[in-house]
C-alpha cells in the first residue's frame, strides 16, 4: 500500500537532502509544505500519514505544528527533523508527541531504522526508484541558508551547554551584498547599538571569509551571571566572556560548514575589532580588495534573557564557485 | 611518503623525525598538557624563553613548576575545551600574557615583557576522546605595541584637535557639540539647561594699550577663574577671540543669574599685572534657559548671545537672562 508521506521545510534544499535520503523502494506519495501551515492543510487532506517536520520555520515553527496536531488529533505520525540539536529541542519535541529526533544533515541509514523501529512499514514498490527527489532546479541561496542552519545548530548547542540555556534558533538569512552595504546584511543588530565585535578569519578548499561576531553590549550583565562570572563586570571582564563566547561559536559554526562541505578550515586567531563601538566603525581600517560578499547572518537569542548576538559569516566573491561545486555534491 | 599515506595527510614512522624537527624550531610555543595539566610536549621555543627544559617539566604540573600562572582563569578555559570538544582563543588585550617571559631583543624590543596570544585546540587520542589539550602560545609583542602607541597617539590627537591651545577649555568646534548633546538630552529627559555666553569688555583697547601678548594673558586669567568658579559638571568652551560660553547643566536661569553674578564680580576685582602694567577688566554676560521655544541649539544660543548684547547696550559688566520679545 502506498504511504503518505510530507515533508515540511522551508529550506527546498533541505526537503531534496531528505528525499534523497528517503529510500528508493519505498512505495510513497511525497507531498512537500514550506511551513507548519501549509503541512497541516495537507495532513487534514489526508496527504501526510508521516511527517518529517522541521524546527525553525517561517509563519507556522515546528513547535507550533505539533502543538496544532495535538490539539486537532490529526493522524499522522511525525519524525522531526531538525539542525537544533540542543537535548532540550529534543525533549521538547518528544512532549509535543513528536515520535524521534532525526539531527540534520539526514542520514538515509538512520531514517530506514527508525522507520521500522515505529513499525512504519516500507513496502516495496513494483519499480524501485533511485531517488524520490523530482529533479528540481537547485536554488543556490536556500542551500547556504540549510548549511548556515545546520553549522548553527551545533553552534547553539555548545552554547546552550556552556550557559545551562536553551537558545532560540531563528532563520538566517543570505544576502549578496556590495560591502558597503554590510548594514543590509545585519537585522538583529541596530545601527545606534553599543556593541563589541570580534572577527576571526578562515580558508580551506577555495572557500575563504571571516566569521564576525557582534554582541550587543546590553547582554553582558546577563551573559555573566549564566558563567557564573564573579565580581563586576567591567571592561575587561566584557572582554573576558566575549572571547569565551565567540570562540565558541565561531568554531562551531566553521566547523559545521566544513563537515557538511566536507572541507577543512584553516582559522586564524581571532581579532578584536573593537568594545564600546557602533557598528559603522566595524568597516573603519579595512583596506580590502573585495567588493562583494556573501553574508550568511545568524542571530542568537536566549530564552529569558536579555541576550543578543549576530554571527555574521563573510564570504569573498571568488570562494562562490567552489562553494557552488561543494553544495552540488551534497546531493549527489 | 606513499601516495596513500599523503592522500590521507598522515605520516609514517620515519617522517616523524623531521616533523618533529619542524615543531621544535617553529616561533610557536607548543604544549600538550593532559586532563591532570601534566606536561607532555614541551618545544624548543617554550624551553628558550622559559629557561626550564623538557627534562625538568616532562610529566609535571604545569603550575606546580609555573605558580605565576593564573591558575583559576586557565583551568577554566581549559575545561571548556575539555567539555565542549573545541578549540578556544585568548588575546593579548585580555591578559597580556599566560607566561611571563622577558624581552629578549636588546635593542629593538619593545616592551618589558613578551605580549601573547593563546590557543587551545582539544587532541583526540585514537579512541577519539579528548584527553589531551595544545596550547599555542604566540608572540605579539610588535603587533601589542604598536596597537598601544597607536591608540594612545589617537586619543592625544583627539584631545589636541578638541582643546583650545591659550586656555585649555574647549574650542569652539568641541564645545558647540557638546551644547548640540546637551540640547537632545535636557529636551529628552525634559531637564533644566542653561547656556551663557560673555566677552570681556572693550577686549580691544586691552591689545592696543598693552600688547597682545597682554591680551593673551587676560584671556588665560579668565579662563582659569571661570574653570575655578564652574562645576564639575558645566562645560566651557573658548567660543571666539574674547568671546566664552559655557553650558550649565540641570540649571535654569535664575541659578544661572547667581553663578554669572559671582563669577562677574571675581574677575572685577582681578587684576593682571603684566610688565609694570596693572590692567583691570571687566565681562559681560547673557544667559538663556532651554524653553520649548528652541527648534534647535543654534536658536538656544543666539538666544544667549541676545542677552549679552542687551547688557553691552546698557553700560557692560553685567549679567541678563533672555526674555522672549
Amino acid at each position: 500500500m502506498t504511504t503518505k508521506v510530507l515533508v515540511c521545510d522551508d529550506s527546498s534544499f533541505a526537503r531534496k537532502q531528505l528525499a534523497r535520503a528517503l529510500p528508493g523502494h519505498w512505495d510513497i506519495e511525497l507531498s512537500y509544505a514550506a511551513n507548519g501551515a501549509e503541512a497541516l492543510d495537507l495532513i487534514r487532506k489526508k496527504q501526510g500519514e508521516v511527517l518529517f517536520l522541521d524546527l525553525n520555520m517561517p509563519v507556522m515553527d515546528g513547535y507550533q505544528t505539533l502543538q496544532n496536531i495535538l490539539k486537532e488529533d490529526l493522524p499522522t505520525m511525525t519524525l522531526v527533523v531538525s539542525g537544533d540539536i540542543q537535548p532540550e529541542a529534543l525533549q521538547r519535541v518528544k512532549a509535543l508527541g513528536a515520535l524521534d529526533f532525526i539531527k540534520k544533515p539526514v542520514d538515509g541509514e538512520l531514517i530506514v531504522q527508525i522507520l521500522s523501529k515505529y513499525g512504519i512499514s516500507i513496502d516495496e514498490k513494483d519499480e524501485a526508484v533511485t531517488s524520490h527527489d523530482d529533479n528540481s532546479v537547485l536554488d543556490l541561496d536556500d542551500s547556504y541558508k540549510e548549511l548556515a542552519n545546520v553549522a548553527m545548530g551545533r553552534a547553539a548547542d555548545l552554547l546552550a551547554r556552556l550557559l545551562g540555556v536553551f537558545v532560540m534558533m531563528p532563520i538566517p538569512n543570505v544576502k549578496h551584498i556590495e560591502i558597503n552595504e554590510l548594514e543590509m546584511a545585519v537585522q538583529h543588530i541596530k545601527s545606534n547599538d553599543s556593541i563589541s565585535a570580534v572577527c576571526q578569519g578562515f580558508i580551506g578548499s577555495g572557500v575563504a571569509g571571516e566569521a564576525l561576531l557582534i554582541f550587543n553590549e546590553t547582554s553582558y550583565s546577563d551573559i555573566a551571571e549564566l558563567m557564573k562570572y564573579d565580581g563586576e563586570v567591567d571592561e575587561s571582564a566584557q572582554l573576558e566572556l566575549l572571547m569565551d563566547i565567540s570562540s565558541v561559536l565561531c568554531n562551531a559554526c566553521l566547523n559545521g560548514i566544513a563537515d557538511q562541505l566536507d572541507v577543512s578550515f584553516s582559522v586564524g586567531h581571532p581579532m578584536v575589532i573593537g568594545q564600546h563601538i557602533h557598528f559603522d566603525d566595524i568597516l573603519k581600517g579595512s583596506a580590502t580588495q573585495w567588493k562583494k560578499l556573501l553574508t550568511i547572518e545568524m542571530g542568537y537569542k536566549i530564552e529569558n534573557r536579555d541576550i543578543n548576538c549576530d554571527l555574521l559569516l563573510l564570504i569573498t566573491e571568488d570562494s562562490i564557485d567552489s562553494l557552488n561545486d561543494r553544495v552540488s555534491y551534497l546531493l549527489e | 611518503m606513499t601516495q596513500e599515506s599523503s592522500d590521507h595527510g598522515q605520516v609514517n614512522i620515519k617522517d616523524i623525525h623531521w616533523l618533529m624537527d619542524m615543531l621544535q624550531s617553529i616561533d610557536v610555543g607548543l604544549i600538550v598538557l593532559d586532563k591532570s595539566y601534566r606536561v607532555k610536549v614541551w618545544n624548543s621555543f617554550m624551553e628558550n624563553h622559559s629557561g626550564v627544559s623538557p627534562a625538568i617539566i616532562k610529566e609535571k604540573v604545569l603550575f606546580d613548576i609555573f605558580p605565576s600562572i593564573p591558575e583559576n582563569w586557565f583551568r577554566q578555559k581549559i575545561e571548556s575545551v575539555f567539555l565542549l570538544n573545541s578549540s578556544t582563543f585568548t588575546v593579548w588585550e585580555q591578559r597580556p600574557y599566560l607566561f611571563q617571559f622577558k624581552n629578549y631583543r636588546p635593542i629593538t624590543g619593545a616592551a618589558d615583557f613578551m605580549y601573547q596570544n593563546i590557543t587551545l585546540i582539544p587532541l583526540s587520542s585514537a579512541n577519539n576522546q579528548i584527553n589531551h589539550v595544545g596550547v599555542l602560545i604566540y608572540d605579539v609583542t610588535d603587533i601589542a605595541v604598536n596597537k598601544i602607541k597607536l591608540e594612545e597617539a589617537n586619543n592625544k590627537l583627539e584631545l589636541l584637535s578638541k582643546t583650545d591651545h591659550l586656555t585649555q577649555l574647549n574650542n569652539r568646534g568641541a564645545w558647540e557639540g557638546y551644547l548640540e548633546k546637551e540640547f537632545s538630552r535636557s529636551r529628552r529627559s525634559s531637564h533644566l539647561c542653561s547656556v551663557v555666553m560673555f566677552d570681556i569688555d572693550h577686549f580691544k583697547k586691552v591689545n592696543d594699550t598693552y600688547g597682545h601678548p597682554a591680551g593673551d594673558e587676560v584671556i588665560r586669567r579668565t579662563a582659569a577663574i571661570l574653570r575655578d568658579t564652574m562645576r564639575m559638571t558645566d562645560i566651557a568652551g573658548r567660543y571666539g577671540g574674547e568671546e566664552f560660553g559655557v553650558i550649565l547643566v540641570d540649571t535654569g536661569a535664575s541659578d544661572a543669574m547667581v553663578f554669572m553674578e559671582r563669577l562677574r564680580k571675581r574677575i572685577e576685582q582681578e587684576v593682571v599685572k603684566f610688565d609694570e602694567h596693572e590692567i583691570n577688566f571687566t565681562i559681560s554676560l547673557g544667559v538663556s534657559e532651554l524653553s520649548d521655544d528652541c527648534d534647535d541649539y543654534k536658536v538656544w544660543l543666539e538666544q544667549s548671545d541676545k542677552a549679552l548684547y542687551v547688557c553691552k547696550e546698557s553700560g557692560r559688566n553685567q549679567s541678563h537672562i533672555y526674555k522672549p520679545a
